[in-house]
């Protein structure tokens, strides 16, 4: 009878070491997630504001600021050859 | 000296204890005992709340997970908008250190990054109050500057602001928001629900430190705002934008507006007004700038209205293009009133009506037709109605009922005057001629199949009016200008004089061109309106129509449309070094 109860306690001990150790993983893991979600929400956050400055500096305005300080002129229809599709039909002519 | 008494044989110990002396004492003990435990027992599983409550206060957060707005990007997946974090300056003007001549020593740096004036700046952190805004919406890495420098008593939070790469030559469309990141104006404004999130919550323990330790409750997550993709053509809107502020400077006009719609889907590829504003920078914005006069403003639209009529006296079987009209001699009388063109033309067949644009060649015609078929087909094509765009501000026009006509007014009608529509509106009702009789609604929200006209003429009617179009823009037509190298382009102009009080105003005037190209099968619709032009020239056939004419050809271009006539190619080719 002793020993079983000692097996018991001996039981509830180690489970209630797990116990703890269980809660403590799961506040890591928790915290780990906590920051992980942040730091994709800001790494998001960064590539629009990346794509934004990426726009901004191929918008059309510049582009044509940037080839008339060049020197270069627009096309148009006169200084441009068209290629015929011949591959497809009813394609663009 | 010895002890003289043993412990055991003490006299003391002889003298016996009350037995119920120890039984009290034992007494005492359960009962502090057992008050005690009760106590535990009230405190932890009774009435626990209290407790459970007051750590709770200490410990768990609630944090706010914001949500990002939506973009507008136009229709090749370009960002027109979009929001990127910003720094917001904040502080508590007692925290701040004003005796220390080393806090002080970054007070000008500060100043300098947010670019304002450090008396200003001072004045703001001596404000009696346990918080103010220093300034906000800052650029994310100036933020991170201030942060560095490490002053006491002045903090940031992070806020999103809208960024608009296209600047002014977009912004009427796109609109802004306000430092809220909520829509004021254009689409922004339009669709504030569609792009506006929703932001989540999650309920935290924090330690002594601040550090989350652990989530309790569910958490909401954030629902970031959808984005909306336009109709717009951001090369497009660039080009018409640059044109119609060239001419606009050019011919010292008020303003001016230029609006690009895709003829067979009704889109908008483009919708640009001068003068404009800088969507980032609204310090000292007037409205003149900031209305959206292709949408918002009305005016008579004069001779651009008289395919339309025309259409309808060819629909209905009144004339044929080759009719002749006598217009002699340049003036008719109506009830009383005068009409008369700029010149006697003589005898004019229905296309040279259109092609010379002469008013009483309009008005004969018009006598043919009962007020009630112009009505209807006005209001088909979408004179006076309100326009179906979700666009904020949209004006309907003005057509009165037909009963209210009196003749002369059914004359000036036929005209343009004695109407109002919006340069919109007047856009869209060219569809009509470009879409084989069908007139289609406007957007300016991307479509993934053509929308279902309404079908107001016929496809015959239709193009008998393309081909007076062409004529207006050919030899001896009041639209030579417009015309581009290497595409067909069909036309008309207009010069309405504008309307000041109840009555029109000498020398001020509103020049128009709206036309179509390529004329066989237009691809666009464009309509350019100049706001007096006052260098001299004000006629739509020389103030309007060069617009349209570099808008026509720069946009059939850029959306990949062959020539349709014959070009006289000037490609030169590498030049080839001669040899020795």
């Amino acid at each position: 009878m002793l020993r079983l109860n000692f097996l018991l306690l001996v039981a509830v001990m180690l489970s209630a070491l797990y116990l703890v150790q269980t809660q403590y993983e799961s506040r890591r893991l928790f915290t780990e997630l906590h920051r992980a979600t942040n730091e994709s929400r800001n790494l998001e956050t960064e590539h629009q504001r990346l794509q934004v400055e990426l726009r901004a500096q191929s918008t059309p305005a510049r582009i044509e600021a940037l080839a008339v300080a060049q020197g270069l002129q627009g096309a148009s229809p006169a200084i441009t050859h068209y290629v015929r599709d011949t591959q497809q039909t009813g394609g663009a002519q | 000296m010895r002890r003289g008494l043993n412990y055991t044989s003490s006299p003391l110990l002889a003298s016996k204890t009350p037995a119920w002396r120890s039984k009290f004492v034992m007494a005492c003990v359960v009962f502090a005992f057992t008050g005690l435990a009760g106590r535990a027992a009230w405190v932890q599983v009774i009435d626990n709340d209290f407790f459970l409550r007051q750590g709770e206060v200490r410990f768990a957060r609630t944090l706010e997970l914001s949500a990002n707005r939506g973009r507008i990007l136009d229709r090749n997946g370009l960002i027109l908008a979009s929001s990127v974090p910003a720094a917001s300056i904040w502080a508590i003007p007692e925290d701040v250190e004003k005796n220390t001549p080393e806090e002080l020593s970054k007070l000008p740096q500060l100043a300098k990054l947010m670019e304002m004036p450090l008396d200003q700046l001072k004045k703001k952190l001596e404000e009696d109050k346990s918080f103010v805004w220093v300034k906000r919406q800052l650029d994310w890495d100036v933020g991170q500057q201030i942060k560095a420098l490490g002053i006491k008593g002045v903090y940031q939070s992070r806020e999103y602001k809208r960024q608009y790469p296209e600047g002014e030559a977009a912004a009427h469309i796109v609109g802004f928001t306000n430092v809220e990141d909520k829509g004021q104006e254009g689409m922004e404004l339009a669709f504030e629900k569609d792009l506006a999130g929703k932001i989540g919550s999650r309920r935290v323990i924090k330690d002594r430190m601040g550090r989350v330790v652990e989530g309790v409750g569910e958490d909401i997550p954030p629902i970031d705002g959808r984005d909306i993709q336009l109709s717009i053509d951001s090369k497009i809107q660039f080009f018409a934008y640059q044109k119609l502020k060239e001419q606009v400077i050019a011919h010292k006009a008020l303003g001016g507006t230029v609006v690009v719609m895709d003829a067979k889907t009704g889109e908008l590829l483009a919708l640009a007004n001068y003068p404009s504003f800088n969507p980032s920078n609204r310090k000292r914005l007037t409205g003149e700038q900031l209305r959206n006069r292709a949408i918002t403003d009305v005016f008579e639209p004069g001779s651009t209205i008289k395919p339309i009529t025309v259409g309808i006296a060819l629909e209905n079987g009144k004339v044929r293009p080759g009719t002749q009209i006598d217009t002699s001699p340049g003036r008719i009388n109506v009830t009383g009133s005068t009409i008369s063109d700029t010149k006697n033309y003589g005898m004019l067949t229905v296309e040279g009506v259109i092609q010379k644009s002469s008013n009483v060649g309009t008005t004969k015609i018009s006598q043919q037709l009962t007020a009630k078929e112009m009505w209807e087909t006005f209001s088909a094509v979408g004179f006076g109605q309100k326009p179906q765009i979700a666009f904020p501000g949209a004006a309907s026009g003005r057509l009165r009922p037909y009963k209210t006509w009196r003749p002369v007014e059914q004359a000036t009608m036929s005209y343009g005057y004695g109407l109002s529509a919006s340069l919109l509106q007047m856009t869209r009702s060219y569809t009509v001629f470009s879409n084989g009789g069908n007139v289609i609604p406007a957007t300016m929200l991307k479509l993934d199949k053509p929308p279902v006209g309404v079908p107001v003429f016929s496809e015959r009617t239709a193009e008998q009016v393309r081909k007076m179009l062409a004529l207006a823009t050919g030899p001896g037509g009041t639209g030579q200008r417009a015309q581009t190298v290497g595409y067909s382009v069909g036309g008309k102009s207009g010069t309405a004089r504008k309307q000041v009080g109840k009555n029109y105003a000498a020398g001020k005037y509103r020049a128009w061109f709206t036309g179509m190209a390529p004329i066989e099968n237009p691809r666009l619709i464009v309509a350019v309106m100049v706001d007096e032009p006052s260098n001299g020239t004000y006629y739509g056939g020389a103030v309007a129509a060069p617009v349209f004419s570099t808008v026509v050809q720069q946009s059939l271009r850029l959306l990949g449309v062959p020539p349709d006539m014959a070009v006289q190619p000037q490609i030169v080719a590498n030049p080839v070094e001669e040899s020795l």
